[in-house]
């Protein structure tokens, strides 16, 4: 009798978890600007879909290194990463196809984003463009090269090839001297040169906020989502405009191969994608939309990658190029600037 | 004390297993990746880690800093240490305690408040520039001497510590008759309180290399990747390239070099006692 009892608590018990299970849907994204989220995408999807949602946040390479070590048994149903490594993810065959005929908003997108990474695996949610935060009073600055001038010698800092700048960076540098080789040679060289007089090679754009406000700093290249800390302080700074054009990069959200919740997956990609959640998140200054559709004033898009133009202008760097020339590029950074 | 082994062996084995399952056992799993390969063991990862110049640089330089922050901290140690033994019970209590404050305020904290002191527009610089010592603030930030200070700050308590243990332990009595029988200072220090310290030196010595040697908060925020050190880079490897087996290569080295400098801070100090 004892024994019958304890069988059918657990099988009541199990399939509880089974349904509380079904309506629960793992997401796996940036920490950044998690309040924001909360209340502009998390909460209304929660609300429409009577589903509960489980946030857990790291930076994409940590979210890849999760995804492989959890293959057999997927934890996370939707993830963001940038767009090179969800074309690692998929040689990885970490992610599924991403039926876009359950997407309602998929044809707003712009055609870049689309399907980024060419194999129908990815959809780009946000761009960000990547200049030079600059201090007006100190320099001007026309051009990328001129972060290695006399004039900032002692006053920049850059990001560290281990960053997702640090490659559009060095990318740009490179095409500044009239060298666009994939293999950014002359750039490290160019940078080791100059190693003296970099203050420091960030690995957090956040740490660039106090090193500006501090004064120990007067230049940094930054992607546009971190522009918002260095618009707020009481200093003259300025966003470049380097006559070489900008560089950027996309994130993407992927599909998690082996999930078990594909449609709820669908339906919040299709949410986050919506002009009315695109456009609050670009009001919230949090991501630049993808949505082609959404409007907002010219306060917002001064501080955002905004407008089908700057998104056809940006030098983006392929996710193949970016993911083929990784190892090359840490050895050549460690080789000229590391030491 | 007990009535038999077994009872004994009963008692230690809860904390036996539990440090073998969630300490021995990760450790060891974490350090055999070094010498795994696909044909059977090897010593090749370690052979590849010290060919490339960037990881022997890495590795000199933290060496360097680890000793410079303990012969350091052994300095200014002796001196607070032996300053605070001396002072009245109710002085000695509340010096001590301002001694230990320190450790209780988390090292990130303490550290970026070394961010704000040594920048640019930092007190350091002010007061540099304030008292003619230099015509513009000098960038301390990102280079070992910050490094270098940070590290002493975060660990000089560990020494200032053993050593007042170590000097209250010393016969009160050995100092003055040293001085009677015409011994300098310099030789009291070193025949009579380095003797009879060893033991608090070499505690302190290697709480404070082997914590110098393993920091990575301090290391990260004040020397950033331009000064990179053992955990720094190790960090690097893991999070960026994937590359556990260098992390591994790393582990031994550092758990290598904490032995290692534990015994010839021994050595020295029974050395010094032997004379």
């Amino acid at each position: 009798m004892k024994k019958l009892l304890l069988a059918s608590c657990a099988l009541i018990a199990s399939l509880n978890a089974a349904q509380a299970d079904e309506n629960k849907l793992t997401i796996s994204v940036y920490g950044f600007a998690q309040d924001a989220f909360k209340e502009i995408l998390y909460k209304p999807f929660e609300e429409k879909c009577g589903c509960e949602l489980v946030v857990e946040t790291g930076n994409s390479v940590e979210r890849l290194a999760k995804m492989e070590a959890n293959k057999d048994h997927p934890v996370v149903d939707l993830a963001v990463m940038t767009s090179q490594d969800a074309l690692a993810a998929r040689r990885k065959d970490l992610t599924d196809t991403i039926d876009t005929s359950k997407l309602e908003n998929f044809d707003k997108l712009y055609d870049i984003a689309k399907d980024p990474n060419g194999d129908g695996h990815s959809v780009g949610y946000t761009f960000y463009s990547t200049s030079i935060a600059y201090r007006s009073d100190k320099v001007d600055i026309t051009s990328w090269q001129d972060l290695l001038s006399d004039k900032l010698a002692g006053h920049v800092a850059l990001p560290n090839i281990t960053t997702s700048q640090g490659p559009l960076v060095l990318y740009m540098l490179g095409k500044a001297m009239g060298d666009d080789d994939a293999s950014l040679k002359a750039p490290i060289a160019e940078v080791g040169k100059h190693k003296d007089d970099i203050v420091t090679f960030y690995v957090r754009s956040s740490q660039l906020v106090q090193l500006m406000q501090q004064e120990e700093i007067w230049a940094a290249p930054i992607g546009r989502f971190a522009w918002k800390g260095f618009s707020k302080m009481d200093l003259p700074i300025k966003w470049a405009t380097p006559k070489e054009g900008q560089s950027g990069g996309m994130n993407v959200m992927v599909l998690t191969k082996g999930s078990k919740h594909r449609d709820l997956a669908l339906q919040f990609m299709d949410f986050w994608l919506s002009t009315d959640i695109q456009t609050k998140l670009a009001e919230g200054l949090v991501d630049s939309p993808a949505n082609k559709d959404v409007k907002v004033s010219d306060d917002i898009a001064d501080n955002l990658t905004y407008g089908a133009d700057t998104v056809a202008n940006l030098h983006l760097i392929p996710s193949d190029v970016m993911i083929d020339h990784r190892d090359a590029w840490l050895e050549q950074w460690n080789e000229k600037v590391g030491q | 004390m007990f009535q038999n082994r077994a009872e004994a062996i009963a008692l230690v084995l809860p904390a036996a297993v539990f440090a073998g399952a969630v300490f021995l056992v990760p450790v060891m799993i974490l350090l055999s990746e070094g010498f795994r390969t696909a044909d059977g063991w090897s010593i090749q990862a370690y052979i590849d880690f010290f060919s490339h110049s960037l990881n022997q640089a890495v590795f000199f330089r933290t060496l360097k800093l680890a000793a410079m922050v303990t012969a350091a901290s052994a300095v200014i140690g002796y001196a607070a240490a032996f300053a605070i033994v001396n002072l009245p019970a109710k002085g000695k209590g509340r010096v001590t305690g301002l001694v230990v404050l320190p450790l209780m305020i988390s090292p990130v904290a303490r550290t970026y408040a070394w961010l704000v002191i040594l920048g640019r527009t930092g007190f350091v610089n002010k007061a540099l520039v304030a008292v003619g010592l230099s015509d513009e603030p000098i960038r301390f930030l990102f280079t070992e001497t910050a490094v270098f200070i940070g590290l002493l700050q975060l660990f000089l308590p560990l020494m200032i510590i053993s050593l007042i243990s170590a000097l209250e332990n010393m016969p009160r009595d050995a100092v003055p008759a040293a001085r009677v029988l015409g011994a300098n200072w310099l030789q009291v220090f070193t025949r009579v309180i380095l003797p009879l310290t060893r033991e608090g030196l070499v505690i302190g010595g290697t709480l404070v290399f082997t914590g110098s040697m393993t920091a990575y908060i301090t290391p990260a925020i004040l020397g950033g990747s331009k000064v990179l050190m053992l955990e720094t880079l190790m960090y690097q490897r893991v999070t960026v390239a994937n590359d556990f087996v260098s992390a591994s290569v790393i582990a031994l080295i550092l758990i290598v070099m904490a032995f290692s400098a534990n015994l010839l801070l021994k050595r020295l100090a029974t050395a010094r006692n032997k004379k």
